[in-house]
């Protein structure tokens, strides 16, 4: 097993149903294998940089799995086939993944969405904190 | 007896290096923008001063932002 991640971007006017069953459809693909997905992220309906068969923006699907090679294979098949997938990437993340490696990659996806959500509270509760010590100090002056 | 051009240039660190919590990740659109020109050229570590390992890193995810349309191949993502 090895771990991959793959984008692809479909086609923006396909509508809820078709997005799942596309989405549904690849993860059944990795599964059926053997294989684990690790993690799934839908980003949404973005803005292509360039036209891609006429089509000025795409949805972006992420997908993180632990795969043999041959998956691989089978999902970019069908990538190719289907006129609904704009645009796909796979990138080799690692080469060796046990059920451990999987736990541990799934911990660290949890740890970096949290901590980035945590960032983001953060964030904002700071904003507001740094509103009121400015204020104190206009008064001072 | 040209003497040598003396051209003024701070030694410049690489940001990545300098900033370990920075990651370079080609579908993270918004920071790799940062080191390609308006025209989407990827800029040299000659300006930037990146070390080599991480200009290879950011060669590497630009060209990847490209394939995914996340970055223009030429020319600003207006069209």
């Amino acid at each position: 097993m090895r771990h991959y991640e793959t984008t692809y971007i479909l086609r923006p006017n396909l509508g809820e149903d078709q997005f799942t069953e596309v989405i549904d459809r690849t993860n059944a693909i990795v599964t059926n294998d053997g294989g684990a997905i690790i993690c799934l992220d839908r980003l949404g309906i973005k803005r292509l940089a360039y036209e891609i068969n006429k089509e000025t923006q795409g949805c972006y699907v992420y997908l993180n799995y632990a795969a043999p090679g041959k998956t691989v294979n089978e999902i970019e098949r069908i990538f190719r086939i289907d006129d609904r997938v704009l645009r796909y990437l796979t990138v080799k993340l690692g080469d060796d993944m046990n059920a451990e490696a999987i736990e541990l990659e799934k911990q660290r996806i949890a740890d970096k969405a949290a901590a980035s959500a945590a960032a983001l509270a953060a964030d904002v509760e700071g904003d507001e904190f740094d509103g009121e010590p400015l204020e104190d100090e206009t008064i001072e002056d | 007896m040209a003497q040598p051009k003396k051209v003024f240039s701070r030694r410049r660190v690489c940001r990545f290096c300098t900033d370990k919590d920075a990651i370079i990740d080609y579908k993270d659109a918004k920071t790799l923008r940062n080191f390609v020109t308006e025209r989407g050229k990827i800029i040299p570590r000659r300006i930037y001063g990146t070390c080599a390992k991480h200009q290879r890193q950011l060669t590497e995810a630009v060209k990847r932002a490209r394939q995914l349309a996340l970055l223009p191949y030429m020319g600003s993502t207006q069209f």
